[in-house]
């Protein structure tokens, strides 16, 4: 994987951005495309921002060019204005992370990244009733990335539920790089899947074991990699989990693809563990995009920690060892991390899960 | 201890040292206040250590940290650098005992680039954190123990806990012991409930709540200790407590507080401390003022004579 410090150096900041399109994808999956002025840095798949959950009119004294304070009507001998944005409604405070599923850099040098989110709470919520030409902000690029292993060339990109959207933006990254490989995508059923269905798609490479059923993803095909879609009730794809469709390649794939073949995977904790587990059984390596409850994104409020073995992450990650805070059952040592500044991309082999 | 604005980062908010360093003008900040550090490192608290309420949020670190010694390797570079800009540097110190509290304090009081100790006597996330801060006996024992730990030409700041009955009895003690600032408010002592699997949505049980939400109530305990308490001794406070705009931060002027802490608003824009100065600026000029001076303490209470003396 690649890590912050090599990702665009300290070329991060608060951004203004204005919505592009707002389309709902699937049951309670929308994707937001949002343009942001020239200057917003390069970044890699894997990376994410903190997006802004609420009017940034709301939330106007925390903006650039609101501050002063002059643009409210507040005289003095007057009362606040109880209609303020803020006294209406329960609006998110904090902005929320999510992965980028892609980014486009404009001739222009404007930027135009895409997230795609699932309404679970107040902030989501609002975000789905975003319309073109409104107005949102968000700070980024954060985080580390995913990176092609040394020595193996065909991408394995393993997608559960609201971890499917980097793997569309390291789909589009890595076939820019020439590569070619299969997105697993997984579900409990057909509607929710955030992704475009089309059939049949490309070929399973290499040379592509037929995995008997035709459904296939848009977001893959565009890059020339097939789809393996398994859904917990059977209703789009095989049924199953996800590591049975994992499972399923590794079956029908050589040793030597086997071999050339490299994991990438963003899910659930329950469901990175259990392909963490496949990919230990057979020998392949790969990272996992972890996730945590989090307030800032920039390693200040402490609270995203993802334990994992820290001479392990030294290693992985090109980094000097730091020092455990302690042992699990099994006498492997641990440390907290952050998922923000330290991940969210960690090999797997790290995790205690 | 001079400060060029009265800005400030509030400690746990801000990191070690140059973190917020690409989001903001860092050196246009009065003072960088560190997050807590103890005399050994802490891991912290298993997670979930945040949650967000409505107009606010719930944490629960357990004072995470390197440690004394690793701070002082790893980060004081930084911060040296930070203050060759401009920001005085405000290291925070928390502890488990007055010995804990005097040698972390103690030591990193006599780094050169260190102007000011603020005390964390009432971190209500970790076992005992409160105790200090609760108790005015104790908490002066403390206090004098550490300031006298410390070389005299470097500031002692305590920053007082909420969740105590009378603040005035706790700010009077840390004053008696010889503090040259107050620093309030820490977290208040909440809580935030899974309704569905009936736990805590914190699992440290407990956590500290900050952001608007305290704002009110810390404007009122400031406006309390100035008046009751600091005025009168001539110690300043750095008031904090839900600040997101100039608008907040002017409340807390006209309470009584000389120096303003941003905290929570930094996790939604970290430029926050800059732009409240802006619009600072600007209401001085509105207010007609010719320093912060004749804003400070300004606030006329009913009862008040006319030079906002009050009235008993």
């Amino acid at each position: 994987m690649v890590n912050q410090s090599k990702v665009g150096g300290l070329k991060r900041g608060l951004f203004q951005a204005s919505v592009i399109g707002n389309e709902r994808i699937c049951t309670d999956h929308y994707r937001l495309t949002l343009a942001v002025a020239a200057g917003f840095p390069p970044t890699l798949p894997g990376q994410f921002i903190q997006l802004g959950c609420s009017p940034t009119d709301h939330r106007r004294a925390m903006g650039p060019g609101g501050l002063d304070g002059r643009d409210i009507q507040w005289l003095p001998g007057e009362a606040p204005p109880l209609a303020a944005p803020g006294l209406l409604a329960p609006a998110a405070m904090l902005k929320r992370p999510f992965s980028l599923a892609g980014h486009v850099i404009q001739d222009d040098g404007r930027a135009e990244l895409e997230i795609i989110h699932r309404v679970v709470g107040v902030g989501t919520a609002w975000l789905a009733r975003l319309s073109a030409g409104d107005a949102v902000d968000l700070i980024g690029p954060l985080g580390n990335a995913f990176g092609m292993p040394e020595g193996r060339s065909i991408p394995l990109l393993v997608g559960g539920g609201v971890g499917i959207p980097p793997m569309y933006y390291l789909a589009s990254w890595l076939s820019r790089r020439g590569y070619r490989g299969v997105g697993f995508i997984g579900a409990v059923s057909r509607d929710l899947i955030a992704g475009r269905l089309i059939e049949p798609g490309p070929a399973i490479p290499p040379g592509g074991p037929e995995l008997g059923h035709s459904a296939a993803i848009g977001e893959f095909a565009d890059h020339g990699f097939g789809s393996v879609v398994t859904t917990d009730d059977g209703s789009l794809g095989m049924r199953g989990r996800i590591t049975d469709g994992l499972e399923t390649w590794i079956a029908s794939a050589t040793r030597s693809d086997i071999e050339s073949a490299a994991v990438f995977c963003c899910g659930s904790t329950p469901m990175m563990r259990s392909v963490a587990a496949v990919c230990a059984r057979y020998g392949l390596p790969c990272q996992v995009c972890l996730e945590q409850a989090m307030a800032c994104g920039m390693g200040t409020c402490q609270s995203c920690i993802v334990r994992l073995e820290p001479d392990c992450v030294a290693r992985t990650q090109g980094q000097p060892a730091r020092k455990p805070h302690g042992q699990n059952e099994q006498g492997r040592d641990w440390r907290y991390f952050l998922a923000c500044t330290d991940g969210p991309v960690f090999d797997s082999a790290c995790v205690l899960w | 201890m001079k400060l060029a604005n009265p800005m400030m980062t509030a400690s746990g908010t801000c990191g070690y040292a140059l973190e917020y360093e690409p989001y903001m003008d860092m050196a246009g900040l009065g003072a960088f206040v560190t997050k807590s550090i103890t005399r050994l490192p802490r891991p912290g608290n298993e997670a979930y250590r945040i949650v967000e309420t409505r107009g606010g949020m719930l944490n629960a670190i357990g004072l995470a940290n390197i440690g004394l010694d690793a701070f002082l390797e790893e980060k004081m570079p930084e911060l040296r650098k930070l203050r060759d800009r401009g920001p005085r540097i405000i290291v925070n110190v928390a502890g488990y005992s007055v010995e804990d509290y005097t040698q972390t304090a103690g030591r990193i009081s006599h780094e050169p680039d260190v102007d000011a100790i603020e005390l964390n006597v009432s971190c209500p996330n970790v076992k005992d954190g409160l105790t200090f801060g609760t108790d005015p006996c104790l908490l002066k024992e403390l206090v004098g123990q550490v300031r006298r730990a410390m070389p005299p030409d470097r500031a002692l700041i305590v920053k007082l806990s909420p969740n105590v009955g009378d603040i005035t009895a706790t700010a009077r003690a840390a004053v008696e012991g010889g503090a040259d600032v107050l620093s309030m408010i820490n977290t208040y002592t909440a809580m935030a409930v899974d309704i569905f699997k009936r736990v805590p949505r914190l699992a440290n049980g407990t956590g500290g709540l900050s952001g608007p939400a305290v704002r009110p109530l810390a404007v009122y305990l400031v406006s309390r200790v100035h008046r009751q308490v600091c005025r009168a001794a001539g110690v300043p406070i750095i008031g904090m407590g839900g600040i997101q705009c100039w608008q907040d931060a002017a409340e807390f002027l006209l309470a009584g507080a000389t120096g303003l802490a941003v905290g929570t608003a930094l996790f939604v824009d970290p430029a926050t401390p800059n732009h409240v100065l802006d619009g600072l600026d600007q209401y001085l000029v509105d207010q007609k003022a010719q320093s912060v001076r004749q804003i400070i303490g300004a606030l006329q209470l009913p009862g008040d004579g006319h030079h906002g003396q009050p009235a008993t």
